[in-house]
């Protein structure tokens, strides 16, 4: 800055500028002007000849149109999104709207043109500290226009500089205000859910300041671009976030295997009492039939109890023998009696331990062992020589 | 001499008077008139003004509002941590001659000089007397009101208004920094371990609900079937007991034999008889009388 150079004693501050120079062009200007109406008054007032009369009507005809044009050069155009500010001799005078507009002319009068509609933005982007002394990376992304063009004009040196952003004031204010609201807030609540509401703090905050100082700006919008963990600790966070969505996967999961066993129980339940509920009819019904049998036999066995007896006994004895090996042993013999339990045996387990079919044939294997064995009083009985009764004897069958 | 020379040279000396005599004040500006450098007036209105040639003189200083920005400080806090700090200081000349007597002629680099030192000093002060948490958040405002009232005293006698000072940054030293981001990785660590036995808390516990729920529905429904069998059962007792009563010695022998026919001869039993049973009395009388 021009005023931060040593030796700046006198320097003029705004040299740099060109509408607010002093020593410059107008007073240059009006010293010419002056110098010129000297030599017109000093040369009409001197020569009193034809030649001088027609050189002065011709610097009078000159001086006209100079008048003429310079009146002329009054007129400027404002266009539909600026303003422009009319300056006497650098005093604030007026403030115009759009549209063709007349001001004295160059020394006296110069206009400032303002854009005002016009959007402007500046970010910033930077870590930050926050309240729980965590560091975020945050952007910040503000509109503003100029609000009132006097302010703008003439409160503060480089309101919003735009060529170079980190120079002006609101960048300045931005910068210093994001800081000041991030350092307010929780990491947690910054990164989360507290963005839409951190740009609104700070874009009020902003407008407060820039009000404060009579900037004439006026924020439109402050967006959070990007709010972030650092780079540094980034993989830590994903890690986190990732943690949050294994914890609804855990969760899921469970939900999951609830979702399967609770209706399986309940329909191992629902089969559990169909299948009571049957039982219950089968056993009861079936207690009737086994009653109703029995009744109406013994009404038959009350009329010939001896016959019916004798009967019922020989049919159970002849379905059980039919079913069975037998040896008959007379116990008033003599004789020893060998009996090959353990071959028998054998024939049982090796049964139970094979299929059916096996077990078939082992009981055949069995049979002709047992026939080719010199114990006399063996029975050659087989299944192929009993003849099942037709007719079942009236013995309640097993269930 | 010709008397339109002489004419000449009076009218433009007269200009150049009439010139020297009239300078300009910009909006932006504040002057000072000076008569043979001795102030005689320090609030002249923006525009065109007059003065004396050759007498006065005049000085010019911006009217417009400054900034300081200072270069990063470092600063001490309460818990003895260092914090980097970013300050920006708005000012504007407030009374022009005091502002030029005090600093040198109105050398604004001086005034600069002044203002900073006061400021770092201030800061100094404040930041040694909080925390850092306490500097970082609610407590900004209130540094700066305390910066700025001692300061604004002094800034009086410099002729000069402050009109906010402002923490742009507040940050770590790089080593400072560094453990930072220590702890943020350890915590969310554990902010992430959190999150994942939580997870299984919760999916722990559905699921014993589910073995809970699923087990009462079974007991609850064992209870409800076993009541309809033993429903049945009973039934069936009552309605065997009644048809047997008919005749208990009869239904003794028939179930007898029911139970031989259901357990004997079956599997190839073996069965080892004597000749003299009940089932042979005709089969040996037969053998004895061919």
């Amino acid at each position: 800055m021009p005023w931060n150079e040593p030796g700046g004693n006198q320097q003029d501050p705004w040299s740099g500028k060109k509408r607010g120079s002093g020593g410059n062009d107008p007073e240059e200007l009006i010293r010419k002007l002056n110098e010129k109406l000297g030599k017109l008054f000093g040369g009409s007032g001197g020569n009193g000849d034809n030649s001088s009369q027609n050189s002065s009507k011709g610097i009078i005809f000159l001086l006209i149109l100079f008048v003429v044009g310079w009146l002329l050069s009054g007129f400027y155009t404002v266009d539909a999104r600026q303003q422009g500010l009319v300056l006497r001799f650098g005093a604030y005078q007026a403030t115009t709207d759009a549209g063709l507009h007349w001001r004295l002319p160059y020394p006296i009068e110069t206009v400032e043109i303002v854009d005002t509609e016009q959007n402007r933005s500046a970010q910033d982007r930077n870590t930050m500290l926050t309240k729980d002394e965590n560091i975020v990376e945050v952007a910040v992304a503000a509109q503003y226009k100029v609000r009132n063009p006097e302010d703008y004009a003439f409160n503060i040196l480089n309101p919003d500089f735009l060529a170079d952003q980190t120079q002006g004031t609101l960048y300045q204010v931005m910068r210093g205000v994001a800081r000041e609201v991030i350092g307010r807030n929780d990491m947690d609540f910054i990164l989360k859910e507290g963005r839409a509401q951190i740009a609104s703090d700070i874009q009020n905050q902003m407008q407060q300041v820039l009000d404060n100082y009579k900037s004439g700006l006026q924020i439109i919008t402050v967006n959070l671009t990007y709010a972030e963990a650092p780079p540094q600790v980034k993989e830590a966070f994903d890690e986190a976030n990732k943690a949050r969505e294994d914890a609804n996967r855990y969760q899921n999961e469970a939900q999951t295997y609830a979702n399967k066993v609770i209706p399986e129980a309940r329909g191992k339940a629902a089969r559990l009492k169909a299948e009571s509920e049957a039982f219950r009819q089968e056993t009861v019904s079936r207690a009737e039939g086994d009653a109703s049998r029995f009744m109406q036999l013994v009404t038959e066995y009350r009329k010939a109890p001896e016959v019916t007896r004798e009967r019922l006994y020989l049919e159970t004895m002849e379905t059980v023998m039919a079913g069975s090996r037998k040896i008959v042993i007379d116990s008033n013999s003599n004789n020893m009696l060998y009996l090959p339990l353990d071959q028998l045996n054998g024939q049982t387990s090796t049964a139970a331990g094979n299929t059916a079919q096996a077990a078939a044939a082992a009981m055949q294997n069995a049979t002709d062992k047992s026939n080719a064995t010199p114990t006399p009083t063996d029975v050659p009985a087989t299944n192929a020589e009993v003849t099942r009764t037709g007719r079942e004897a009236g013995v309640r069958e097993s269930r | 001499m010709d008397i339109k020379n002489i004419l000449a040279v009076v009218a433009g000396a007269l200009a150049l008077l009439l010139y020297s005599s009239v300078y300009t004040v910009d909006q932006r500006e504040k002057a000072i008139l000076f008569k043979f450098r001795e102030i005689v007036n320090a609030d002249i209105k923006p525009g065109l003004n007059f003065r004396m040639p050759f007498i006065t003189t005049v000085s010019k200083f911006p009217a417009t509002v400054q900034t300081l920005a200072s270069r990063p400080e470092q600063f001490l806090t309460g818990e003895k941590k260092y914090v980097t700090v970013d300050f920006f200081l708005k000012w504007r000349i407030e009374d022009v001659s005091a502002f030029y007597r005090s600093t040198g002629g109105g050398r604004i680099p001086d005034a600069e000089n002044r203002l900073e030192q006061l400021m770092k000093d201030g800061l100094r002060n404040e930041f040694s007397r909080r925390t850092i948490q306490e500097a970082l958040s609610g407590e900004r405002g209130s540094i700066l009101q305390g910066v700025e009232s001692k300061s604004k005293e002094v800034a009086k006698q410099l002729g000069i208004e402050i009109v906010d000072v402002r923490v742009s940054r507040i940050d770590f030293p790089d080593t400072v920094s560094d453990s930072v981001y220590n702890r943020m990785r350890s915590d969310r660590e554990r902010v992430a371990q959190d999150f994942r036995s939580r997870g299984q808390e919760e999916g722990a516990k559905i699921e014993a609900n589910a073995n809970r729920e699923s087990t009462i529905i079974m007991a609850e429904a064992y209870k409800e079937a076993e009541k309809i069998r033993g429903e049945g059962d009973a039934k069936a007792a009552e309605i065997y007991a009644q048809a047997y009563q008919q005749d208990a010695e009869f239904y003794s022998f028939y179930r007898s034999l029911s139970a031989y026919r259901n357990t004997i001869g079956k599997n190839g039993d073996v069965m080892v008889l004597e000749p003299t049973s009940e089932f042979f009395r005709y089969f040996k009388q037969q053998a004895l009388q061919p």
